[in-house]
């Protein structure tokens, strides 16, 4: 089904902006219909109760990716089993802002761009985290290297199978900044780091990826025991490197 | 009491526990279905296999299961009710102030019965707060700001509102304010963890103590920040407890972040029973050791001392228990033959 195959590539770009993971490998997609141009996609979280806000996020994400494919005229996302689903898939379906449709939950922001922007930063210092941890215990990197090593030399650099894989996902949340720095590892926003800093910087990165595993633990977790789903077990390479 | 083989005893307070009330029948909507299946899905996923409780069971036990979990199976001296309202989900509330205190009457010295308010009560919410206290004598309070009350799905504690009940808590003596800042279970805002307004609420009232439910997971690097800063806030380990059995590294690396930010007198213990036994939870913190590693790089220290305080020294001194006096007023405790 070459249709479905499509569609499932699409929603390998959508991810849940909290955990940093597409929906399709964290099982949120529970499954989809194809009717000619139509396609409705159905999906589901962890809980009843998961932020509107984030849920709000993924349905218009899974919209817009889903509807960028040339043969698709119209896109159906179907939010199942949650407090808000009536009001995430009117509001989305029809193209509404997150503050018009879900005018309960309080303080709701008129975008969620900033919530977006939030969450991509979190990811980066995460991923990062993971990779700085590797070359500083796997490849006996000195902190002065670290600061200093240029993108350039990063890329080419003669990495483990586990470090090419922490490299790809480093670069590919690193891309969406759009540095000017040449160097390999930059804040946020793009400015250098110094020794001096640097083991603070690293400790605060390293709270960030804390929370996001919790986040990541807990709601495939949770996702298992709703579902009935088989269980996965801590993999302690994703924490220990 | 855990007694460990050299015969040293270990006084334990259970800073987070709930009797609740999540039947079919109290059920108000479907809402009240889904919070309660919610918990379910969190005791089941994270209890041992051989602590999972039935369904029917956990929506409601009875107070002799509780006081055989905590005291008899869980080791805990004392235990402190945390109740909510969630009263747009079912219709007697969740909690229920009463059948804590009848508990508590009957066990004596058991039991501290915390209560709470809701700041969107208004004026008469202030009102019910001073009858509250000259009722039942709470000395904290366990705010849930994501409730739901009519239009409003939630408030934070930097609401004016907010406010003015804190003030009042200030005003009857009410010290420890208890506050969820959990993980998922609806927004308040665009960051739906956000503990920020801890931050403020903590700056104003300095004679007050926060004490942040779940170690504001998964904020954790925005709640050392806040904790770092501010004195009068603490970290309960209610919710992060359990990963202490499935994810035991993780457990680890978390318990030394927060040893090294906020240090080892403001972390206290909370099973959050009845979604996960106590006695399992403090058996495994007991044995536990921190890896190498870990330790290496925060430099953090977990050594019985340190236990000790996280798992009753740090609660006693925020409810003015004196251990040694208190163990002698449980000798009469009809509990006592137990653990002779």
């Amino acid at each position: 089904m070459e249709k479905e195959k499509q569609v499932y590539q699409m929603l390998d770009q959508v991810y849940d902006p909290e955990l940093d993971q597409p929906l399709t490998e964290l099982g949120f997609i529970d499954h989809i219909v194809i009717e000619g141009s139509i396609v409705e996609v159905i999906f589901r979280l962890p809980t009843y109760w998961c932020s509107p806000n984030f849920a709000y996020i993924m349905a218009e994400d899974i919209h817009k990716y889903v509807s960028s494919l040339n043969w698709v005229e119209e896109v159906k996302v179907n939010l199942i089993d949650h407090c808000a689903s009536n009001e995430i898939n009117q509001g989305v379906t029809k193209g509404k802002a997150f503050s018009e449709s879900l005018t309960a939950f309080s303080g709701s922001d008129g975008d969620l761009d900033e919530l977006r922007k939030t969450f991509q930063i979190k990811a980066f210092y995460a991923r990062q985290e993971k990779m700085i941890k590797h070359l500083l215990y796997q490849l006996d990197m000195t902190k002065e290297k670290i600061v200093s090593i240029l993108h350039s030399d990063l890329i080419s650099l003669n990495l483990s199978k586990e470090g090419q894989l922490i490299r790809t996902k480093y670069f590919e949340k690193k891309n969406l900044f759009n540095h000017s720095s040449p160097l390999a590892f930059t804040t946020p926003e793009g400015e250098s780091l110094t020794i001096e800093s640097f083991s603070d910087y690293l400790l605060g990165a390293k709270r960030t990826r804390l929370s996001m595993e919790f986040n990541g633990h807990y709601c495939r977790g949770l996702l298992e025991a709703r579902y009935k789903l088989p269980s996965i077990k801590e993999q302690e390479s994703t924490i220990n490197n | 009491m855990y007694k460990l083989p050299n015969g040293e005893e270990i006084f334990i307070i259970d800073a987070h526990i709930a009797l609740w009330d999540g039947s079919k029948e109290n059920q108000l909507n479907i809402h009240g279905d889904q919070f309660i299946s919610c918990f379910y899905d969190y005791h089941t996923n994270l209890s041992p296999d051989e602590y999972i409780w039935p369904k029917e069971k956990f929506l409601k036990y009875d107070p002799e299961t509780l006081v055989k979990d905590v005291f008899i199976k869980g080791y805990s001296d004392i235990a402190i009710f945390q109740p909510v309202y969630l009263k747009e989900f079912y219709k007697n509330g969740f909690g229920d102030f009463d059948a804590n205190e009848e508990l508590a009457k009957k066990y004596k010295n058991r039991f501290i019965c915390n209560g709470t308010f809701d700041p969107r009560h208004g004026e008469r919410g202030l009102e019910q707060l001073e009858e509250n206290k000259e009722k039942y004598n709470w000395q904290g309070v366990k705010l849930y700001t994501a409730d739901w009350y009519g239009d409003s799905k939630g408030y934070k504690l930097s609401d004016p509102w907010a406010k003015r009940y804190l003030e009042k808590c200030l005003e009857l003596g009410i010290k420890n304010i208890h506050v969820h800042k959990g993980p998922t279970i609806t927004p308040l805002n665009r960051d739906a963890f956000d503990v920020a307004d801890i931050d403020d609420a903590a700056s104003t009232f300095p004679d007050l103590n926060f004490i942040v439910e779940h170690v504001g997971l998964p904020r954790l690097e925005d709640f050392c920040w806040i904790a770092t800063q501010e004195k009068n806030v603490y970290g309960g380990l209610a919710v992060a407890m359990p990963f202490i059995h499935s994810r035991p590294r993780y457990f680890a690396e978390i318990i030394s972040e927060l040893l090294y930010w906020i240090g080892e007198d403001r972390i206290l213990f909370g099973s959050d029973y009845a979604i996960w036994e106590p006695g399992w939870l403090i058996e495994k913190f007991i044995e536990m050791e921190l890896p190498d590693d870990i330790q290496k790089e925060t430099g953090a220290n977990l050594d019985l001392n340190v236990k000790k305080k996280i798992l009753g020294e740090n609660v006693a001194a925020l409810y003015n228990i004196d251990i040694e006096a208190h163990k002698k007023l449980l000798k009469d405790c009809s509990l006592a033959n137990h653990f002779a």
